[in-house]
């Protein structure tokens, strides 16, 4: 078992492709320096016209031969080692949803999802980089400028290398110094394109704006001068990236300039051969390259580095909300799960530096009760639901027992199995209406979710699509309307036979006589359950057991529906303004 | 059948080619001195070999030959080796040259593209903003012009370069040895094969590793996105199956790729290296009978391997060519839409506007007869005020749409101060109404230009007094920086009731004559809500007011309520000669004082 926050250790595990692939790499090289060494051979003959038909037909066999099997070996090693980064990348990505998939919402809040998501992708990918490019590359230029130096020295001579290397240190040089420049460069490029990007969106999602305050001739004003920023931005990096090839080029050229004269004279003087010559030449051709390659691989591996750094932050964080008891119900749990929830004196923060969401508060349900929850935006009603849920343990004072004991010492797997959600923001997911509504551990029937969807008034509608309850929702699905959608979330709730039932908020998307439907049948299911109705709306709520208003995190008016109208508070004053409102709005 | 219609997309791609040329007519002397640099560029490259040949056959071999004195020998040397500085030199400076122009002329096209299709936008119909998704208006803008210009700098310049490097080449090599030349195309056509089905197949797999990617990706956005109800429903196990499987297809894919990589681009070396041993099998021959020099075939060997560049890029431009078609057929597509008509009226100066509106028989449809609005007609006097109500979709924000001239209405007559509004013409009728919205768009930027938008002529003294009117002052001195407050994307650090108070604050800064309100649905906290009420009042003194109300206050001391039932009016008239027609307005009021009271 490796350590699940040390990146390497998901190498070492593919530790025999990498050394298959670097035989592999090696043999490669050691044909390729062959190579010229060959033609120089062939040259020389030539010049000294020794050679024969037969000879001459001998080489060009051994040439095809070298290229032959570099090309069997070739394919060989990138399989060996391509496989062993994708490989690692499929894993280190399981890895990382996996983790993430424990760590509470608390995390999620601190951190953007794009964030998250560039760390699976972005960031990942230049780990494999690495590991595969940036390994052979790494491989590659060892061997071919070791060995290349090698015979460059030893047969041809030591100080025409010397001197052709004499500009190859500005290639280094030069990639090390431009790459990161080019790179800043674009950033700035990408950039200042999300600047454009946001100013066109603003301006067609605002567009009724822009006409009714005749905004247009501004509006393209203003354009022009992001559209020119974008223009002098993107002509910054052309002016840098411009000259990075030619100086390359120009770079590159002058140890070929060096190499041909000192060269030309060296054979003038018979220090060295015209074959030597040609084969230097060969060399210093293939050397290129690879010193070029220091630089990016340099690059590469600060990338690398800082990648890898980002996600082993991210796998080191420690999931906060966790099951602090076995999962098997212990000696202080009954066998069965009644639903009984109790707040003790509870007082919540989301964060121990922010404000109070909840104060003091203390509420008991009985099993089978329903509770109403009402009050303005930012009271605190979902803290509630999210609390109950254990998607946030309590920090501060006060406890939260679910059947008498504390919701901290319960499973969270048998808890959450046994609650009903229903989000204020219906979230569901891009895939099948079954799979939305089934979305439990184990997949229901489609009779369960069949019977869910028709407590929840959905099932008539699903089965006019074409697909039914095949049909794919989102993006590149079917759309549903706000109304649809609140229902297969509720269908999806209904559909896990809970002993705590948790609607927030759920029935503002659908007008008040689907709203009076769904709860009629949803009554016969509620009475054998715990419920918790979040809402704005009276209606939503007026047949609960009790009704509690919330205020800044307070509860400020408690009780049924009667008294709390009696009270002539805040809630007899919402009440009335609403039956009004709703009214007109369906008159 | 079949091949007509592919000529007929023949015909159609070669005028959109045409008409894309139009954008980079006022640059073309740009291409040519562009073409011009490339061509001095590939000639220094092409020498280069040319002056190591001649190193090779007239100076080394001279002194190996012993035709030359080794003095002689090396002042030659010498000398190619300045002329071969002097290119490298050429070529650097060329080099930079030619690709800043051919850079700056591409950047200057996607400008101008871009403010054409963005200008455009402006002045089009909100009804083409209905059909179409707001992305997709926006990737017309950004980047489509980027595709389209690749055409000029990737396509043109590229395809043109390599064809004259690969003849160049050819020429070069025909003059030199035509036997040699056929030897060394011989394997050709190979690579010419080759080349294209391996772009193919890279083509390909490519795009399926994208596809996979954006699958994570939009896998990886959707599921953070609702880890809490991941969680809440203990979906965690099935759900990492599902990323295990979206995550394996990423993997296969890559894989895929790694063969195919792998096995073509090693095939083409053999191909090379074929071709190599052809020309060196064949040229060894003609060196040992005595038929060719040796630096020739060095050169030859040169030539060929840099022959085999220009026919990779050329399949590649083709690919290129393709995409820059489509992204300019969604442009055209867009820039040939009609844009709104009647901007400028057909009254010269149409200044003191009063105010008095009037819809006489009005019928309204945004598609075909499905009429929305039936024979609507109403006047609303100078400085009064008409509350609209009714059911969702009963029309009520279509009059108002019709009043700020934001769609055309079929029959009936719009009259304000007794005159049509298609003469008095959209930029004024709009200037003169004041337009508040449900949805308060914020645009990023200060909280005063959000106020003023982009009107040069407002004072912040002006920003301030209106803000002050509306009561959104307060809560604008508390923000940091106040007035000079930056709002973030979407403007999502204001709270409902605080965008509402802006949009007051942008509608009366203009002073406007007529106030036109769409009024939110979406609850406040009660302080807001008391906040806005007032400011509301102060918003309607002196202005002839139209609402799509909700609140009861704005109901109530509306001068004219009307309400609307499917397209039509049903009751008008102010709240008391309405409760005493015992209607339908009678029902809903009572509905507030009498518990007991039931809507029959």
């Amino acid at each position: 078992m490796v350590n699940k926050a040390n990146l390497f250790g998901y190498l070492v595990k593919h530790k025999w492709r990498y050394v298959r692939g670097l035989f592999l790499l090696i043999l490669i090289n050691v044909l390729q320096v062959l190579v010229p060494k060959i033609t120089g051979q062939i040259v020389d003959g030539l010049e000294t016209l020794s050679l024969d038909d037969r000879k001459l037909l001998y080489y060009g066999a051994i040439l095809i031969l070298i290229s032959l099997m570099t090309f069997v070996s070739h394919f060989l090693s990138r399989l060996q080692v391509a496989g062993a980064s994708n490989r690692f990348d499929y894993e280190v990505r399981n890895v990382m949803f996996d983790h993430m998939l424990k760590l509470s919402m608390k995390f999620f809040h601190r951190n953007r999802v794009g964030e998250l998501m560039a760390l699976a992708t972005n960031d990942l990918g230049s780990l494999r980089m690495i590991t595969s490019r940036g390994f052979n590359l790494m491989t590659n230029t060892l061997i071919l400028l070791v060995s290349s130096i090698f015979i460059m020295v030893r047969y041809v001579d030591p100080r025409l290398t010397l001197y052709s290397f004499l500009p190859l240190p500005f290639l280094v040089l030069v990639m090390t110094k431009f790459g990161p420049m080019i790179n800043r460069r674009f950033r700035r490029v990408q950039e200042s394109f999300s600047d454009l990007t946001r100013k066109t969106t603003e301006n067609i999602t605002g567009i009724r704006v822009v006409k009714a305050f005749v905004q247009e001739d501004y509006e393209k004003e203003n354009f022009a001068k992001v559209n020119q920023e974008n223009f002098d931005i993107n002509m910054d990096l052309v002016r840098l990236q411009g000259i990075f090839y030619p100086l390359i080029n120009l770079i590159s050229s002058l140890s070929f300039l060096i190499a041909f004269v000192y060269g030309g004279n060296l054979i003038i003087s018979k220090q060295i051969s015209l074959g030597d010559f040609i084969a230097f030449n060969g060399y210093l051709g293939i050397i290129i390259r690879p010193v070029m390659s220091i630089g990016m691989i340099i690059n590469f591996a600060q990338r690398a580095k800082a990648s890898k750094e980002r996600i082993e932050e991210l796998l080191n964080e420690e999931p906060d909300i966790v099951d602090t008891v076995p999962d098997n119900p212990g000696p202080g749990q009954a066998e069965d799960f009644h639903g009984r929830i109790e707040f003790r004196n509870l007082t919540f923060a989301y964060d121990k530096k922010g404000p109070n969401v909840l104060e003091n508060i203390n509420l008991t349900i009985e099993p089978g009760k329903t509770l109403g929850i009402i009050g303005k935006v930012g009271s605190g009603k979902s803290t509630i639901a999210n609390l109950i849920l254990r998607l946030y343990d309590p920090l501060e004072e006060g406890q939260l027992l679910i059947d008498g004991v504390d919701i901290t010492k319960t499973s969270l797997k048998r808890l959450r199995d046994n609650i009903g959600y229903i989000p204020q923001d219906n979230f569901l997911f891009s895939s099948t209406i079954r799979n939305n509504i089934g979305f439990m551990p184990e997949e229901p029937t489609l009779e369960e979710i069949r019977r869910a969807a028709s407590i929840s008034q959905i099932d008539e509608s699903i089965m006019e699509l074409p697909d039914q309850y095949d049909t794919i929702l989102g993006e590149r699905g079917v759309n549903l309307s706000g109304g649809q959608k609140q229902r297969v979330s509720i269908a999806r709730a209904l559909v896990r036979d809970p002993k705590i039932l948790i609607m927030d908020d759920c029935l503002s998307a659908v007008d008040t006589d689907t709203e009076r439907k769904i709860l009629n049948e949803l009554k016969p299911f509620m009475e054998e359950r715990t419920c918790i109705i979040i809402a704005h709306r009276v209606s939503s709520i007026q047949d609960a057991d009790e009704i509690i208003v919330l205020d800044d995190g307070r509860i400020i008016e408690r009780g049924s529906h009667e008294e709390l109208l009696e009270l002539n508070g805040y809630y007899n004053r919402i009440y009335q303004r609403q039956l009004l409102e709703q009214e007109i709005e369906t008159a | 059948m079949d091949d007509r219609g592919k000529n007929q997309d023949r015909v159609y791609d070669r005028k959109l080619v045409w008409r894309m040329l139009e954008f980079a007519k006022p640059y073309w002397h740009y291409f040519v001195i562009s073409l011009l640099l490339i061509f001095t560029i590939t000639g220094a490259s092409l020498a280069r070999p040319y002056l190591t040949k001649v190193g090779i056959d007239k100076y080394i071999n001279g002194v190996v030959k012993s035709t030359m004195s080794v003095e002689e020998a090396r002042q030659g040397i010498w000398t190619l080796g300045i002329m071969f500085l002097v290119l490298i030199i050429v070529e650097f400076i060329l080099g930079y040259l030619q690709r800043y122009l051919l850079e700056l002329t591409g950047k200057k096209i996607i400008y101008n593209i871009r403010e054409k299709i963005f200008n455009h936008v402006q002045h089009l119909p909100l009804s083409f903003f209905d059909k179409m998704a707001a992305g997709r208006v926006v990737t017309r803008v950004t980047n489509d012009p980027e595709t389209i210009n690749e055409l000029f700098s990737g396509v043109l310049v590229g395809f043109i370069r390599s064809m004259v490097e690969m003849i160049a080449i050819i020429i070069v090599m025909f003059r030199l040895s035509s036997r040699l030349t056929m030897v060394s195309f011989m394997v050709l056509p190979l690579i010419v094969v080759a080349t294209i089905i391996f772009r193919r197949t890279a083509r390909k797999v490519w795009q399926r590793i994208r596809t996979k990617l954006a699958e994570i990706n939009a896998f990886l956005a959707e599921h953070i996105a609702g880890m809490g109800i991941i969680q809440a429903f203990n979906m965690q196990n099935r759900k990492a199956q599902e990323f295990d499987k979206v995550n394996k297809e990423y993997f296969e894919a890559h894989m895929k790729s790694v063969k195919v990589f792998g096995i073509f681009r090693p095939f083409m070396d053999v191909v090379e290296t074929l071709g190599m041993a052809l020309l060196l099998w064949y040229g060894g021959r003609s060196i040992l009978a005595g038929a060719l020099e040796f630096g020739t075939l060095y050169m030859f060997v040169d030539y060929l391997g840099r022959f085999y560049w220009p026919i990779r890029e050329l399949t590649e431009q083709f690919n290129t060519l393709q995409n820059s078609i489509v992204s300019a057929e969604r442009v055209f597509n867009l820039l040939d839409q009609e844009v709104e008509p009647r901007i400028e009226g057909t009254i010269p100066d149409y200044d003191n506007m009063v105010g008095e509106i009037e819809f006489k028989n009005v019928w309204f449809a945004y598609i075909d007869e499905n009429w929305v609005l039936k024979d609507i007609s109403f006047k609303i006097k100078p400085g009064e005020s008409a509350a609209f109500v009714g059911a969702t979709g009963a029309g009520k924000t279509s009059i108002i749409n019709l009043l700020c001239g934001f769609y055309e209405h079929q029959r009936g007559e719009i009259l304000i101060d007794g005159v049509d509004i298609r003469d008095i013409g959209k930029e004024k009728l709009r200037r003169n109404i004041g337009l508040v919205l449900q949805d308060v768009s914020l645009f990023s930027g200060d909280i005063a230009t959000n106020i003023k938008l982009f009107e040069p002529d407002i004072s912040r003294e002006e920003v301030v007094r209106a803000a002050k009117h509306v009561h959104a002052h307060e809560f604008i001195s508390k923000l940091y920086g106040a007035y000079d407050h930056e709002i973030g994307e979407g403007g999502t650090t204001l709270s409902v009731g605080q965008r509402q108070l802006i949009s007051f604050a942008r509608a009366l800064i203009r002073d406007p004559k007529i106030l036109v309100m769409d009024e939110a649905t979406s609850h406040v906290d009660t302080e807001t809500e008391e906040l806005i009420q007032d400011a509301l009042i102060n918003l309607m003194k002196g202005r002839t007011t139209i609402a799509v109300a909700h609140r009861l206050s704005t109901i109530q001391n509306a001068d004219k309520i009307i309400l609307i039932h499917k397209g039509r009016i049903r009751e008008m008239g102010n709240h008391q000669e309405l409760l005493s027609k015992r209607g339908l307005y009678y029902n809903l009021y009572r509905l507030q004082y009498d518990p007991e009271y039931k809507v029959s």
